[in-house]
């Protein structure tokens, strides 16, 4: 876990201190970079909580999607037709999905903690009514 | 804690999750700066536009001003010149009319004739019918200038608008100087036609020598100097 938090930083700090500026005319690729990366982190973060996270598909998962997105924003500027907002509708749509069965899941998560807890309030009342009785 | 495959892999993902992250949140800053700046250079290229403007525009008006200026001054040359060329036209005239009032050295193509009185005179004639009188030389005057004679002097002497010429006795006076026969007339002008409207029957020269006078005549440069 600390690891890929030093790395996130490590990251951004990279990425902030590089003086790498990206022409005007490719701003489109980068941001479709990034959509394609947190689609991709989120859709992780989803196998995660459904116990279905294969890390092989995640990280092709990863950078085809990332490869793919700019290669349609690349055949869309040759063709003069905006591709790049399919992949952007896309990304999009699936973010959306992805963070709303993320939400889903953690909230069944913490209502399942929330009746575990009750049932063993209630056990140990019963144990103490019990034990009280005797 | 163990570090297994999973943990590297998604490190190695967020890293480059991150690293896109911050290259593009630092692009969007400078994109912003760059509005923000443009905003400004904006208005500071329109102020030096106008600038420039304003620079143009006095420079046009300079320019024609130049311009006015120069034609005035083409004007005031041609004025100039053509008042020099009439103080030349001036010059000339007085120049001209110096040499009619022989005021100046003159010379050119003319004609000489000479009168003299005759050497031989009979007993008993009379003298004053064999010598050269004031209307002889009067009568050659008239006739060279009537033929265009453009100046005339006699023995050296300039005969002008308003000389005269008489006789008294044996001597001819002209303008009050007094010159003893011969009386050699110099005359200014074509020459043909001079000597022609000399030449003419019962002309002038015809007539002298009926009078018996001694008339000798020819072409000659004539030189004459002021008065």
């Amino acid at each position: 876990m600390w690891l890929m938090i030093i790395f996130l930083g490590l990251g951004i700090g990279l990425g902030l201190l590089s003086d790498f500026s990206i022409p005007a005319l490719y701003s489109n690729y980068l941001s479709l970079a990034i959509l394609a990366a947190f689609d991709t982190l989120l859709g992780g973060i989803r196998a995660h909580f459904e116990h279905v996270f294969n890390q092989f598909i995640f990280v092709t998962g990863f950078f085809f999607n990332i490869t793919l997105a700019i290669f349609l924003t690349f055949i869309g500027a040759q063709l003069g037709v905006d591709l790049y907002l399919a992949a952007v509708f896309a990304f999009g749509w699936r973010l959306f999905q992805n963070i709303a069965i993320i939400r889903r899941r953690i909230l069944d998560r913490w209502q399942q903690q929330k009746t575990l807890k009750k049932k063993s309030q209630s056990t140990l009342s019963i144990e103490k009514s019990k034990l009280i009785d005797k | 804690m163990h570090v297994s495959g999973k943990h590297v892999i998604l490190s190695l993902v967020l890293f480059v999750f991150g690293y896109l992250v911050a290259v593009s949140y630092e692009q969007a800053q400078n994109l912003l700066e760059d509005e923000e700046v443009s905003v400004e250079e904006w208005d500071r290229a329109f102020y030096y536009r106008q600038q420039l403007i304003d620079f143009e525009e006095r420079n046009h008006a300079l320019e024609q001003q130049i311009n006015d200026l120069r034609v005035e001054l083409l004007q005031t040359e041609t004025s100039l010149s053509e008042e020099q060329q009439n103080l030349m036209s001036a010059v000339d005239l007085k120049r001209e009319l110096q040499a009619y009032v022989g005021e100046l050295a003159i010379e050119g193509p003319g004609v000489f004739i000479t009168l003299n009185d005759q050497d031989y005179v009979p007993d008993r004639a009379n003298v004053n019918d064999y010598i050269v009188h004031d209307r002889h030389v009067q009568l050659v005057i008239n006739e060279l200038l009537s033929a265009g004679a453009e100046a005339i002097e006699i023995n050296g002497q300039r005969l002008l608008h308003n000389s005269h010429v008489f006789c008294v006795g044996p001597v001819i006076t002209v303008d009050g100087t007094t010159y003893p026969a011969p009386f050699t007339i110099e005359a200014i002008g074509n020459p043909d036609t001079l000597l022609q409207s000399l030449e003419l029957d019962q002309g002038v020269i015809d007539q002298l020598v009926n009078e018996r006078i001694e008339v000798e005549y020819g072409e000659k440069h004539v030189e004459m100097t002021p008065q």
